[in-house]
C-alpha cells in the first residue's frame, strides 16, 4: 500500500483540539473537573483495564488518561503506552510469587471448600442488575461515610495476610502434572517482535496486556464451541502483590511496593496420554495488572486453547497462536482501523481510475456484443 | 503485615513504610539531614520502569506480566569526621526525588546516624497506616466470607413448596 504525505489542516487541528476540550467542560459553569483521585477510585474497574491494556502498572497516570482521552479505553491505554515508551528501563524484575498476594478476594467453582476458605471480595457476581436511582443525586456527606461505616461496622480480623493456592492442593493429589521449574528466559514483548513460532511467555505477556474485548470475544468462541477447553475455575484471586527487588547494597530482598493483580487458573479436561505417564487435567493460567475477571478468565481459557494447538496443531481459531496473539492488541487494533480516517486521496484516486478503466472496457464489450448482435 | 516494626528488618521494610506517608514529610525530612551530612550521588537518581516478571502458578513458566513505575537512588552520607554512610532505595514510584529521600534515611537509619529518631518516628507512622491498609482488606474477606453448602434434595422440595 503506498501512502503520500499531505499537507495543511494545522488550523482545523487545533480548532478539533479546542473543540474536545470544549465537549469536556460541556457542563459549562456549574460543572467541576474530575479529579485523577475520583477517577482512579470511583472508576477503579475502567483504571484497571487502562493499567493492564496500557501495560503498566501505574493507576494515577491511568486515571490521567482517562480524563484527557474523555473515557475512551482505547485511547487512553494509547496514551499509557506512549508515555512508557518514553522511559528507560530501569531493571527487569526477578519473578514474583503471587501466593504472596495480600488478597481481597478468591473464590473457586472447582471445590466449595478450599484451603483457607472463599471469600466474595467486592463484586457484582451476585448483584441485581437494577438501576441504583439513589446514586444520581448522592450526596457528599453519606458518600463520605460509606467506608468509614464499613469498617466501623466490621469487626477485626485475623485472617492470615497469604492464602495458599487451590492448585497446589490439586497437584498434591496428583491431579495436575508435577511443577517443573522452567529456566526458559522469558519473552519481552515490549522489545522482540511475535514472530512465530513463539514461546509461551510471549503469548502470557502478549495476552496480559490485551484490550478486555477483544481476549474476550475468541475466549468465547472457545466456550460456544470452537474449541473444547471445558475450563473449571480452579481459583480466581484479586489482591496486591508486594513487588520484591533486591536491595541495591545488602541485596536482600526489599519491598519497593505493591500491584492490584488478578489472577485464574482454569482445570481444564484431562488428558489421558499413554505417553506421558498418568493422566491429569490441564491447565489454563491467566493474569493481569489490576482488578479485572473476565480478562483474567478469558486468558486462562485461551492459554489453555494455545497450549494445545502449539501442541497439536490448531483446530479453531482461538488455538492458533498467530491467529489469537496478533488480533488482541487494543492499541494495533484501533490504530489500523482508525487509519482509515486519515486521507487516503491519493490511493482511492487510483482506485477510481482504475475502476473507471474497467467500466469504460466493460461498456465498450457490450456495445460490441450489441453491435454482432444486430 | 507484622504490628510491629522489627529492627532488624526495619531496612528491608524502609520504603515500603515512608511511601504510605506524605511525599512532601518523607522529602522534607531527608533533607533536613543536610544539616549535618554532606550529600553525594554515588549514582545519579533515575525515574524509568521496571519490567516485572511472574512465575504462572499453573505451570511454572516465567513471564512479563508488564512494566511497573520504578525509581533508584544511591547516596552517601559524609560527616564532619569524614565518615561515610551509604544508603539506596529502588521504589515503584515515578519520582526520583522520593528514592532520593528515601536512600538518606536509608542510611541514616542503617548506620544509626544523628536524628535516626526522626526516621524511625515515621517508619513507625508509616507502619500504623499499612496496619489500617491491610485491616481494612481483611474486613474485606471477613465480611465475604462464604460457605456454600450443597442444597439437599429435601431442602429443595422445601424451597419449590
Amino acid at each position: 500500500m503506498g501512502y503520500v504525505a499531505i499537507k495543511g489542516g494545522g488550523q482545523a487541528i487545533r480548532g478539533a483540539e479546542d473543540v474536545l476540550e470544549t465537549l469536556r467542560a460541556g457542563e459549562g459553569t456549574s460543572g467541576t473537573p474530575l479529579t485523577i483521585d475520583a477517577i482512579e477510585n470511583q472508576l477503579r474497574l475502567l483504571t484497571s483495564r487502562i493499567v493492564s491494556e496500557g501495560g503498566l502498572y501505574h493507576p494515577k497516570l491511568a486515571a490521567l488518561a482517562i480524563k484527557q482521552s474523555q473515557g475512551d479505553t482505547l485511547e487512553a491505554a494509547f496514551a499509557l503506552r506512549a508515555y512508557r515508551s518514553t522511559m528507560p528501563r530501569l531493571m527487569e524484575t526477578q519473578a514474583q510469587d503471587t501466593s504472596k498476594m495480600r488478597l481481597i478476594r478468591r473464590i473457586s467453582s472447582a471445590f466449595k471448600d478450599i484451603p483457607g476458605g472463599q471469600m466474595l471480595g467486592p463484586t457484582y457476581d451476585y448483584a441485581l442488575r437494577l438501576m441504583r436511582l439513589d446514586l444520581t443525586d448522592e450526596s457528599p456527606e453519606k458518600f463520605r461515610d460509606i467506608a468509614r461505616q464499613f469498617l466501623e461496622e466490621t469487626p477485626e480480623s485475623n485472617l492470615p495476610d497469604t492464602f495458599p493456592k487451590v492448585v497446589e492442593a490439586l497437584r498434591e493429589e496428583g491431579l495436575l502434572p508435577p511443577a517443573q521449574e522452567s529456566v526458559d528466559v522469558p519473552f519481552d514483548i515490549t522489545r522482540e517482535p511475535l514472530i512465530f513460532p513463539v514461546p509461551r511467555s510471549a503469548a502470557l505477556a502478549t495476552m496480559a496486556r490485551a484490550e478486555t474485548g477483544s481476549l474476550l470475544a475468541l475466549a468465547y468462541s472457545n466456550m460456544r464451541g470452537y474449541g473444547d477447553v471445558h475450563p473449571t475455575i480452579a481459583e480466581l484471586r484479586v489482591g496486591y502483590l508486594p513487588v520484591m527487588l533486591p536491595h541495591p547494597i545488602t541485596g536482600e530482598l526489599t519491598e519497593a511496593g505493591e500491584v492490584l493483580m488478578t489472577e485464574c487458573e482454569v482445570v481444564a479436561m484431562y488428558e489421558d496420554d499413554s505417553n506421558q505417564g498418568k493422566p491429569t487435567f490441564t491447565l489454563g493460567y491467566g493474569a493481569c495488572f489490576g482488578h479485572n475477571e473476565v480478562k483474567a478468565i478469558a486468558m486462562a481459557i485461551l492459554d489453555r486453547a494455545l497450549q494445545k494447538g502449539m501442541k497439536d496443531g490448531a483446530s479453531n481459531p482461538s488455538e492458533d497462536p498467530e491467529f489469537v496473539l496478533l488480533h488482541v492488541d487494543g492499541v494495533d487494533s484501533m490504530g489500523f482501523a482508525s487509519h482509515y480516517k486519515m486521507p487516503h486521496y491519493v490511493t482511492f484516486q487510483s482506485d477510481m481510475d482504475r475502476l473507471r478503466t474497467t467500466q469504460q472496457k466493460h461498456e465498450d464489450s457490450n456495445n460490441t456484443k450489441m453491435g454482432d448482435a444486430q | 503485615m507484622n504490628q510491629t516494626l522489627d529492627i532488624k528488618h526495619q531496612r528491608t521494610q524502609l520504603p515500603r513504610l515512608l511511601m504510605a506517608l506524605p511525599e512532601d514529610e518523607v522529602m522534607t525530612t531527608a533533607a533536613s539531614f543536610a544539616e549535618h551530612y554532606r550529600i553525594e550521588d554515588i549514582k545519579l537518581p533515575q525515574a524509568g520502569l521496571g519490567l516485572m516478571q511472574l512465575k504462572d502458578s499453573a505451570l511454572q513458566d516465567g513471564y512479563f506480566l508488564g512494566e511497573i513505575p520504578l525509581a533508584t537512588a544511591h547516596v552517601v552520607l559524609t560527616d564532619a569526621q569524614q565518615n561515610r554512610t551509604e544508603g539506596a532505595a529502588q521504589i515503584m514510584h515515578s519520582e526520583a526525588g522520593l528514592a532520593r529521600a528515601i536512600a538518606i534515611m536509608d542510611a541514616v537509619v542503617s548506620a544509626k546516624l544523628t536524628g535516626h529518631e526522626l526516621v524511625t518516628q515515621l517508619l513507625a507512622r508509616g507502619l500504623t497506616v499499612l496496619t489500617a491498609q491491610q485491616s481494612s482488606r481483611k474486613k474485606m474477606l471477613a465480611r465475604t466470607r462464604v460457605d456454600f453448602s450443597l442444597l439437599s434434595s429435601a431442602e429443595e422440595e422445601d424451597a419449590d413448596e
